[in-house]
């Protein structure tokens, strides 16, 4: 027989097991929230990077206003079209086409192609060296300190002979090197093919006050627009209207032909032809600094 | 008087001279996994009071009534159930039981009430709730009150002020070592670690410097007692 | 359980590493401690000493092999969203047993370690071989991989106990291994001691993988 004070204890914790498992349920009646349960599929269904591209905090915090609020559901942007499509199946709504959005540097000039540059012993950052005037001629282009590379999450963009690069296998379109950029020259561009046309421009001025700064630059001669009525001059500036680009019928080997500078540029991910051209040599590993300090950006060089 | 210099100082004594992670090194997987970030190891460090105060008030209720050699209720159970025998009723056996029981229950009831009755509350700090289901800093309170309450003569017997505040106090000197090491692994990230100490490495070894300076608080329970008499 | 059952006519590799070898990987290649970086606070707590650290190392290996094999046992009946409770009163149960044997047959052990036998309820590598291992392999595995885990755990603190107690005592296991002349350098068996040994410890285990990662190419 089962001696009394086993009994005892085993009744015990049997009375406390009751009591709480009584307490519990009613808890979790009295306590219950309504919760849509779409919200942590439509949580589930977004690639969880809380990137912020989306305008929301987290992935969560998106995925409650697509399911409570009725947020659009194409503002994914690093999950892209699948993503979207996801959310669409779980609201039950259509998605209209969307296609990804990726980082345009409008600027082209490397070093060598700026004029009257000038030795800057600052703060190696453009916001710092965008609040002196001098460090290069032309006030609206790129100033190569890399700000959007220290802001960039993926690797997806570098700075080469003084002017930033995006890597467009690595771009996920979450908009951080645009806000990072203090002069405002990467937008991001719907990219409705592998490529598109861009202007790698932001110089609003014209003709001369554009030459005597840069070898590369848009002047704003206007040739563009009259040939081809996707582009536009706006304000000395060429542009591009991106709502109406179709890449299937859009013909643009005149105004290629026709561009004075070489403001008009084709960028995305490697054609196979670039592939080819490159195949046979061997690419340099990638080399990034290993450790993060706030030493460099104010070293004193000199 | 004397109580409330009593409760002084076990609580001066459970926040910062026997510090439940750098002193005792107890809740050590929440110290290393969260305080990446001044405000999460906040967030963590008002969970983990919160159910600390909770956890050890009823365990205290249950050791005392229920569980402890000679407990009131356990009496009265066994003398309805047995009238005619002797010796004492003693069901500490199932101390370790009872509290895990007890902790992983407050921390269900916790985070069902926040998640109703504080929403914003609950999305700061609700996702830590489960893992405090496992921090030994909640068992490491309950046993400790146990030290006091079961096995003890009638008259060294801590009451809730005492237990409370053991736990309580307790749990904000796990805050604050939680906090600063948050504001400290902050700017680790922008210095010049070497690769293989990284992460738990560097962070064990800055927490080890905390814990020296730490040990500059022995001594001041002493003077503490000497002064409030 | 649906996930984890597999197809009759699938071969042995596919349903995970065999009991051997869940025992060897449990000892260096996914040691609980090292790797898997869990069961801090017994590891930081008990190793001022050889013989603290080995009472405890064979408390875990006793709790975390009837765990498993308790566990293992019933993970038919286990309800997915009352599992980690059940777990928990399973560990709790025998750690009451062993915290009772060490208090009845090594009494000074017993008070030296104090509230960090019971602590080993809430031990995470414990909870995690149940829930990852134990839940969803038959008993053979189970405890192949409790002990493999366990041994693990032991060479952890073994490590790190050498260290402490030689440095901070100049004894191991209670044996004097330096002279006497040696001043001890009390901070090793104390707390800060312990968090610094350990930190430098986990670096050399990440370089020495490193290096052996380059020379593999």
């Amino acid at each position: 027989m089962i001696s009394a004070e086993v009994l005892l204890a085993g009744g015990a914790m049997a009375v406390l097991a009751v009591a709480l498992s009584y307490v519990l349920g009613w808890a979790n009646r009295t306590f219950h929230v309504e919760v849509d349960p779409r919200v942590e599929a439509a949580t589930q269904a977004l690639p969880g990077a809380n990137c912020g591209g989306c305008g929301y905090v987290g992935c969560a915090e998106y995925a409650e206003a697509v399911v409570v609020k009725g947020e659009q559901v194409t503002k994914c942007t690093v999950g892209g079209a699948s993503v979207a499509a996801a959310l669409a199946r779980l609201m039950g709504v259509e998605v209209k086409e969307s296609w990804p959005y990726r980082a345009v540097v409008h600027c082209g000039a490397t070093s060598a192609q700026r004029l009257k540059q000038r030795e800057y012993r600052g703060e190696q950052s453009c916001a710092a060296a965008n609040m002196i005037s001098g460090v290069q001629g032309c006030t609206y282009g790129c100033l190569g300190f890399g700000d959007c590379v220290t802001a960039c999450r993926y690797g997806a963009i570098a700075v080469r002979d003084g002017l930033a690069v995006v890597d467009y296998e690595r771009c996920t379109g979450c908009g951080a090197c645009a806000r990072a950029c203090p002069r405002n020259i990467i937008t991001m561009v719907p990219f409705k093919a592998e490529r598109v046309l861009v202007v790698t421009c932001s110089n609003k001025d014209t003709g001369k006050d554009v030459t005597a700064v840069c070898t590369v630059g848009c002047i704003g001669c206007g040739v563009c627009a009259r040939l081809n009525d996707l582009l536009q001059i706006d304000s000395g500036l060429a542009r591009i209207d991106y709502d109406r680009y179709d890449p299937a019928t859009a013909d643009f080997a005149a105004v290629l032909s026709k561009c004075p500078r070489e403001s008009l540029v084709w960028v995305g991910k490697p054609t196979p032809k670039d592939l080819a051209a490159v195949a046979d040599k061997e690419l340099p590993s990638r080399v990034e600094a290993d450790f993060k300090t706030t030493v460099d950006q104010t070293e004193w060089r000199g | 008087m004397e109580y409330v210099s009593s409760l002084v100082l076990i609580a001066v004594s459970a926040a910062f001279i026997n510090n439940f992670v750098l002193y005792y090194s107890v809740g050590i997987c929440p110290y290393l996994g969260v305080s990446r970030r001044v405000d999460m190891a906040f967030g963590m460090g008002c969970a983990v009071t919160f159910v600390i105060s909770i956890a050890a008030c009823l365990s205290w209720a249950l050791t005392v009534f229920v569980l402890r050699p000679g407990a009131p209720l356990a009496t009265w159970v066994w003398h309805w159930l047995r009238p005619d025998s002797a010796g004492v009723v003693d069901l500490s056996i199932l101390n370790y039981l009872v509290y895990i029981f007890v902790i992983a229950s407050s921390v269900q009831f916790v985070e069902m009430y926040l998640r109703k009755f504080f929403p914003p509350l609950y999305k700061s700090f609700g996702i830590y709730l489960p893992l405090i289901t496992t921090n030994c800093a909640i068992l490491f309170a309950c046993l400790e009150i146990m030290k006091h309450v079961s096995g003890v003569p009638a008259a060294q017997l801590w009451d809730l002020g005492r237990a409370l505040a053991l736990a309580a106090f307790g749990g904000v000197g796990f805050t604050i070592a939680i906090v600063l090491m948050a504001g400290m692994r902050e700017d680790l990230d922008l210095c010049d670690v070497p690769q293989a100490l990284r992460g738990p490495g560097i962070a064990l070894i800055v927490a080890g410097i905390l814990a020296m300076a730490f040990m500059g608080f022995t001594g001041v329970d002493r003077n503490l007692a000497a002064l409030l008499r | 359980m649906s996930q984890t059952q597999t197809p009759a006519n699938a071969s042995a590799a596919d349903r995970g590493p065999t009991a051997a070898e869940r025992f060897i990987n449990g000892i260096l290649p996914e040691n609980p401690t090292y790797r898997q970086m869990l069961g801090m606070c017994p590891t930081l707590a008990i190793t001022n000493g050889m013989r603290s650290a080995m009472t405890m190392a064979a408390a875990v290996l006793f709790v975390l092999v009837c765990a498993n094999a308790m566990i293992s046992l019933i993970r038919g009946l286990l309800k997915p969203h009352l599992r980690i409770l059940v777990f928990t009163l399973t560990i709790a149960a025998f750690v009451t047993i062993v915290d009772r044997l060490l208090a009845a047959y090594m009494y000074d052990m017993s008070k030296q370690l104090g509230p960090y036998v019971p602590l080993i309820i809430v031990n995470c590598i414990i909870i995690s071989r149940c829930e990852v291992c134990a839940a969803k392999q038959s008993l053979p595995i189970a405890i192949a991989d409790a002990v493999g885990q366990s041994l693990g755990f032991a060479l952890a603190l073994a490590s790190i106990a050498t260290i402490r107690e030689i440095l901070g005592a100049g004894t191991w296991f209670g044996l004097r291994v330096l002279p006497a002349a040696w001043p001890a350098w009390v901070i090793m068996v104390l707390p800060p001691g312990a968090f610094i040994t350990l930190g430098l410890l986990m670096g050399s285990v990440n370089w020495f993988l490193a290096r052996r990662q380059e020379a593999r190419g």
